[in-house]
């Protein structure tokens, strides 16, 4: 089995076309933030077979430095935000002003530096995709974690394997200057929301 | 796509959600795991085992690949081996993964009805369990090498170790 492609699958043509503006939003913010370095461009909607998850969104099987919300309640789901170290060290550097810290443990305030990205980004596609679907998304506050990238969204994919064989990813990337980054944001909604999703989209069709 | 290594053991690609992977003589099968559990069985004699990654405890009625369900999963990876000589009799079990990285929030606690529900089967077909490494907030890397039988657990932050 193979994944579907967006191009080709009228819903995940439409949902491409939601995380657009969700995206669009959530580059706005991260671009206050960041004093205009970085800009989200890029995304995917996929849907895969749970046999690809490792395998299909690059991120291998190796450590990641992640920031992760949840979207609790039934309509849910889970943002993650993904770098390696070495991306995760720079951008908590720019954010503070300081030069890019080479101790093997995180700091408090580096931590805290890429929590608030993860939390500006979340509530930004969270706000955008509210008022998309009308239904109220409200994410959880960050947390912080280094873990095999492929073991995380494992997990967040849970609900929706309970019931298909496929799963929903949607997948965008990150730019500086027109030169793609090595960081993913990653939103994997419940089954639940998945369906709200498309059954919002269906009636303002 | 396999790999083989300067000592002729050959890598297999990970084995995925729901996957099953007969593993021969010499080779090395790994697995990354969160809730999911990765399941070795390990055939000393024939120098044969199997690795499952186990998604979900009980089918229920539902279908999907055989490798997704703890109950769908065990009866077929002892037939896959039945069929290549391996009879149940000569089996032992390693058990990996279970875990729960979104603490108590996140997507249902499936991690612990996964470690149950092999735990559980596991007895039922007598198969014993030789050792696990199950459960916790940390995802895990595996890798089982089918000529020794043995394996190695990675978990973020701390030193590898073998079951």
């Amino acid at each position: 089995m193979t994944a579907s492609d967006p191009i080709l699958d009228p819903t995940l043509r439409i949902l491409q076309q939601l995380f657009a503006t969700a995206t669009h939003d959530a580059s706005s913010a991260m671009c206050r933030w960041t004093n205009g370095l970085i800009s989200l461009s890029l995304d995917e909607v996929r849907e895969v077979p749970l046999e690809a998850v490792s395998t299909e969104f690059a991120i291998g099987n190796d450590l990641l430095t992640m920031v992760v919300l949840n979207l609790d309640g039934e309509k849910g789901g889970q943002l993650i935000l993904a770098f390696d170290e070495a991306n995760g060290r720079k951008l908590a550097a720019s954010l503070l002003g300081r030069e890019v810290c080479t101790d093997s443990e995180w700091t408090p305030l580096e931590e805290s530096a890429l929590k608030e990205t993860g939390n500006i980004l979340g509530c930004a596609y969270m706000n955008a995709l509210t008022r998309l679907i009308d239904t109220e998304l409200v994410p959880s506050p960050p947390y912080f974690m280094q873990d095999y990238g492929a073991s995380v969204l494992e997990q967040a994919v849970m609900t929706q394997a309970m019931t298909s064989d496929n799963v929903l990813v949607c997948n965008t990337r990150f730019q500086r200057d027109d030169e793609d980054l090595d960081w993913s944001v990653f939103f994997v909604p419940t089954q639940a929301l998945r369906n709200a999703m498309e059954d919002a989209l269906q009636t303002s069709c | 796509m396999t790999t083989t290594t300067s000592t002729d053991v050959t890598t297999l690609p990970l084995t995925g959600m729901g996957q099953i992977s007969f593993v021969q003589s010499p080779a090395l099968a790994p697995a990354v795991l969160g809730s999911c559990i990765g399941l070795v069985l390990h055939h000393r004699r024939c120098g044969v085992g199997i690795l499952g990654h186990i998604v979900l405890p009980k089918s229920e009625g539902r279908t999907g690949p055989p490798g997704k369900f703890a109950d769908t999963a065990i009866p077929h990876m002892l037939e896959l081996l039945r069929n290549e000589g391996a009879q149940t009799a000569g089996l032992t079990a390693k058990m990996v993964g279970g875990g729960n990285m979104f603490g108590n929030s996140g997507p249902l606690q499936i991690g612990v009805a996964n470690i149950e529900a092999v735990t559980e089967l596991l007895k039922k077909y007598g198969v014993p369990l030789r050792s696990q490494s199950v459960g916790g907030l940390k995802g895990r890397r595996l890798t089982y090498n089918s000529e020794t039988g043995s394996v190695q657990v990675e978990i973020v932050g701390e030193e590898p170790f073998t079951i």
